[in-house]
């Protein structure tokens, strides 16, 4: 049997795929009987109780498997690690013991106008020898 | 310089509102920018507080240098004005040897780094004067059959303006008056998601302090900066679409290339 052909899908901008993820959902949902639809509904309201306390960002993949790593090790929540993290680099940041002069570049990106270089050292030894993307 | 036109054949749909916020945004963030009315009714100088003149008319027909004829509407704002007189400009361009290219040439030699084309509903020598200058092309649209029409025929517009040699960096879709309760939005949504993908911006939401704004003649980041259709609507904990994050991605595509 000859291969499908392979066929390019529109890489939609995020925040427009979200959106129509969202609409459509609401829209499915606007079909289903009563107790299902209050189900989802509460559902829905316990995630919106949590938003305040959830954030995206992007992360090098081995620092993400570290935390993963040390919060099995340790058996705790991941979240909680990455807090106490962050609590510590505050901590750090506010006694000048961290310059974050000492690693901005001038940025090409229209919206910000620095970058982070991270040193060397920070990175284990396999990730230093990717060649940037 | 970037050029970028606001057009779609379908009125109605935000063109004027969209040209004239995006400038007024590109000027406040440095840019020099010129900001040109194509359209006989001449809302760009409504909207901007602005007497309607026949700065067009004078560019064109009387052959009167860009500097003389733009008004300064703001710091970093120049606008070439509308009004009545901008038919008249159709006939000379008609009559015209070269009559494609006429505004491209006399933007040739001007030192903005943005020129904004506020184009009419039409399609007629003006608007194609407009495309054919353009580099970009943004295409606001209301999430309705007939706009969504307007949207197919100002792509194949633009492709038949490819073809005599004219090429374009890229286009994007912006959906405008986005009201997401309504089943019709969606659909239409997804419809213009499926045609077009990653050409489709995050939409403007309806917001009726932008029929206020230009009735005051002040732009949206004057008198209302904090409105939906500048910041977006709330989507969970962010705020989505607005024309601030239409400002980014119009910077984004123009830096891009």
């Amino acid at each position: 049997m000859p291969n499908k052909p392979l066929e390019r899908r529109p890489i939609l901008d995020p925040v427009v795929a979200d959106l129509l993820a969202g609409m459509e959902q609401k829209q499915a949902e606007s079909q289903l009987p009563r107790r299902v639809r209050e189900k989802k509904i509460r559902e829905r309201q316990k995630i919106r109780a949590r938003r305040d306390q959830r954030v995206t960002y992007d992360l090098p993949p081995f620092l993400r498997q570290r935390v993963k790593e040390l919060a099995e090790e340790h058996s705790v929540p991941a979240s909680q690690l990455v807090t106490l993290a962050l609590m510590r680099f505050f901590e750090a940041y506010d006694l000048d013991q961290i310059d974050l002069r000492e690693l901005k570049q001038p940025s090409r990106s229209p919206r910000y106008d620095w970058n982070l270089i991270f040193p060397e050292k920070y990175f284990p030894n396999d990730e230093k020898k990717k060649p940037k993307k | 310089m970037n050029i970028v036109a606001f057009a779609n054949q379908k009125g109605g749909v935000g063109k004027t509102t969209t040209a004239v916020t995006l400038a007024d945004g590109l000027a406040r963030l440095g840019y020099r920018t010129l900001l040109m009315d194509l359209d006989p009714q001449g809302h760009v100088a409504f909207s901007l507080g602005l007497e309607k003149s026949p700065g067009l008319y004078r560019l064109i027909c009387l052959e009167e240098k860009l500097e003389k004829v733009v008004i300064q509407a703001r710091p970093n704002l120049d606008v070439v004005c509308s009004d009545k007189h901008t038919e008249k400009v159709k006939r000379q361009i008609t009559l015209s040897d070269f009559r494609e290219s006429i505004i491209l040439d006399a933007l040739q030699s001007t030192r903005y780094d943005y020129v904004l084309m506020d184009m009419a509903p039409s399609l007629d020598v003006l608007h194609i004067n407009g495309l054919v200058a353009s580099d970009w092309v943004i295409i606001p649209t209301r999430l309705d059959a007939m706009a969504v029409d307007g949207v197919k025929e100002i792509l194949l517009t633009m492709g038949e303006v490819a073809q005599r040699g004219y090429s374009f960096k890229g286009y994007a879709i912006l959906p405008t008056f986005f009201d997401r309760t309504t089943r019709e939005t969606l659909a239409q949504f997804q419809e213009i998601i499926r045609a077009f993908g990653s050409s489709v911006w995050p939409p403007v939401p309806q917001d009726t302090r932008v029929r206020e704004s230009s009735a005051y003649g002040k732009t949206l980041e004057e008198y209302t900066s904090n409105s939906p259709a500048m910041v977006g609507f709330q989507d969970g904990q962010r705020l989505v679409g607005g024309y601030r994050q239409a400002m980014q991605k119009l910077l984004e595509m123009t830096y891009a290339k």
